[in-house]
């Protein structure tokens, strides 16, 4: 097979996967953060199960985000390592902040805030998750400063055959970038929203035990969605102002080919109607996630209506995938869009790939990866809804040091 | 500058083998320090706090790389693609049995996932012994690729020297055994890593332009801060462990 498709279905399996388990990392971890801030100021029990309940399931999903990032990162150096010797010098300066100012730290105190539980004093432990929080964000915008250059490149020169940075501020408020980080942001809270309303419209529905618990946390998904809802869109229609004109065609998209023709040979720059497609699937979902506010908005005022009325826990468990459908949709419109370009109007996909890597070593890496991911996605989704049905009675994280292993009380897991 | 950036590198890259190694070693020699499932779990715990902020050296590393060295980049990644898929591939199994052994109760689910790290541990191991006897042997894949190999082991003595600090009672005996220092290991994985640094052309991999200074400063400035953080997770975590963890 083409080494080029395969590398470039790897990629995007690779950031595809990603991005599933990311956009619930942002979002969750600030709800989590913000669960565990009233739970320290009033010093509530629920608000304490509630921290550790969404907690947990924060953290098994946090798992494979990092380690489907951990191999985006290096497949740029692998698989297209025509980037790196072009572009290298500018592309590769915000993944280098992205690791040292905010992944170090993010990874560190996260470490510290699952392992520290009942060690720590509980307002350095509240300290934990918000810097965990802050740094997820920062980690965001950085990848998405990299992201916009390739998107829209500003702030380099290329000299000798290789990209040099010129222009740090114009490379970091990048608009390609700090709109996708706003759309990102509110992205990962819709996400986050649907899930959590999505997990207590499930336990309300059963008429589990916890009523208390999923009527407060229905309460919180809800006013999350309500509130992402809107700015999402904003952010996002802010954005194609900033649009290449060969992805939707417009005027500008003749003017555009006719350079690249002639700066880089005929060759067809338009973008796939697959780009397209992404778009509407992702402004068709957004209608639907909008309509499902607008009842939110009706009940979230009434505690009793938030308990009561199947229909609608149904609707509110089966709307949790809406969001991450309609963000990989997202991510088809703004990555195929930008194709036959890497960097648009810079470096040319195919032009990117490594030299010298033969389609057989590619073809073994993508086999070998695809299989990976297909497991790991398919067990932490199964890991996921597992911890989510058993709710806050099944919560390992944060539960008091385990008993001394003589005692023949163990019941722990090991 | 280019010293600055290839100081930090060295940092960095000398700090994942000492912190990591540990863990990677302790990994590789899991289904001897622990007898039955419960034993490998505290081993497991043995390095549980730290191994989220071990590993994150090497992520830097690999950003320090990529922003200010973007020629080294594939040389390292494209050009030794096999070693780098292994370590790769090894890294992320190790780091899901890791993540998911604890989280569902079944003899065979801990069975699975103490495999996959074990198994993870010796493919992370092999093919950081293989890329440092590639780049020691002139860079690209060459005979050094392959008799690099046995590098693999001051992984394991490196997780004994550490395991016999962490690890309380029997497995402690065990990890003893091992005479491993885990002073002197740490330094010889410096040294081995030094020693492949020197045949590194540095200033052919080198990024022009602005991408180097604002990578090398920003690490630098960093630097002291990425050091308290994890200075609070070793006095926080360190100790005797007797008990299983999280993970």
């Amino acid at each position: 097979m083409d080494p080029l498709v395969l590398a470039r279905v790897q990629f995007a399996l690779t950031a595809g996967s990603h991005f599933l388990f990311v956009a619930l990392t942002l979002g969750l971890a600030t709800l989590v953060a913000l669960m565990q801030t009233r739970a320290t100021l009033s010093g509530g029990a629920v608000h304490a199960r509630m921290t550790r309940f969404w907690g947990q399931l924060y953290v098994v999903n946090y798992a494979v985000g990092i380690v489907t990032g951990l191999v985006m990162e290096f497949q740029f150096g692998l698989n297209w390592a025509g980037m790196s010797r072009l572009t290298g010098g500018v592309f590769g300066a915000p993944l280098a902040l992205e690791t040292i100012g905010a992944f170090f730290v993010e990874s560190t105190f996260l470490g510290l805030w699952i392992f520290g539980w009942n060690r720590l004093n509980r307002w350095v432990h509240l300290g934990l998750i918000w810097v965990v929080t802050l740094t997820a964000y920062l980690s965001a915008y950085f990848v998405l400063v990299a992201n916009g250059w390739m998107q829209r490149p500003v702030g380099y020169e290329v000299r000798d055959g290789a990209a040099r940075l010129t222009d740090a501020g114009a490379l970091l408020g990048n608009p390609t970038a700090l709109l996708a980080f706003g759309h990102v942001l509110f992205g990962g809270l819709l996400t986050a929203g649907f899930f959590v309303a999505g997990v207590s419209g499930y336990h309300l529905l059963r008429r589990t035990a916890e009523v208390e618990f999923f009527r407060r946390s229905m309460r919180v998904g809800l006013v999350t969605v309500m509130a992402a809802v809107i700015p999402v869109v904003v952010v996002g229609g802010m954005q194609y102002q900033y649009l290449q004109p060969t992805k939707t065609g417009g005027d500008d998209a003749a003017a555009a080919v006719a350079d690249f023709t002639a700066r880089f040979g005929p060759g067809d720059y338009m973008a796939p109607g697959v780009a397209r497609a992404g778009e509407a699937v992702m402004t068709g979902l957004w209608s639907l996630m909008l309509l499902l506010a607008v009842v939110a908005l009706v009940k979230v005022w009434w505690g009793r209506w938030l308990v009561r009325g199947r229909v609608f826990h149904v609707v509110m468990v089966c709307a949790v995938p809406l969001p991450y459908v309609a963000m990989l949709a997202g991510w088809v419109f703004r990555e195929v869009g930008r194709q036959p370009w890497m960097v648009y109007g810079v470096l040319r996909t195919r032009d990117a790939l490594s030299p010298g890597v033969g389609s057989g070593t590619i073809a073994v890496s993508f086999a070998a990866f695809t299989a990976l991911f297909a497991v790991l996605v398919g067990v932490n989704a199964w890991l996921l809804a597992r911890v989510a049905r058993r709710g806050p009675g099944g919560a390992v994280l944060g539960a008091s040091p385990p008993v001394a292993p003589s005692s023949p009380a163990v019941s722990a897991t090991f | 500058m280019v010293s600055l950036a290839v100081v930090l590198l060295a940092v960095f890259a000398g700090g994942y083998l000492v912190l990591a190694g540990a863990d990677v070693g302790v990994g590789m020699l899991l289904p001897w320090l622990g007898r039955g499932q419960r034993e490998r779990r505290v081993v497991i715990a043995s390095f549980a706090p730290f191994f989220l902020g071990n590993e994150v050296w090497l992520v830097v590393s690999a950003g320090l790389v990529a922003g200010a060295f973007p020629g080294l980049e594939h040389r390292l990644l494209a050009d030794l693609y096999p070693v780098a898929g292994v370590l790769l591939f090894g890294w992320v199994v190790r780091d899901m049995g890791l993540w998911l052994r604890g989280r569902v109760d079944a003899a065979g689910w801990r069975a699975v996932c103490d495999g996959a790290v074990v198994a993870g541990s010796w493919a992370l191991a092999l093919a950081w012994a293989a890329l440092l006897g590639s780049v020691l042997g002139g860079g690209g894949l060459n005979a050094g690729s392959v008799l690099g190999l046995p590098l693999a082991v001051l992984f394991a003595w490196h997780g004994a020297g550490f395991a016999r600090l962490r690890l309380s009672g029997d497995a402690a005996v065990r990890a003893a055994r091992g005479r491993g220092r885990f002073g002197v290991s740490g330094l010889v994985l410096v040294a081995v890593l030094l020693v492949a640094g020197v045949r590194v052309p540095w200033s052919q991999v080198v990024a022009q332009g602005g991408g180097l200074s604002l990578t090398a400063v920003s690490a630098a400035v960093l630097l002291p801060l990425l050091g308290a953080s994890q200075a609070l997770v070793w006095r926080t975590f360190w100790g005797r462990v007797d008990s299983p963890s999280y993970l």
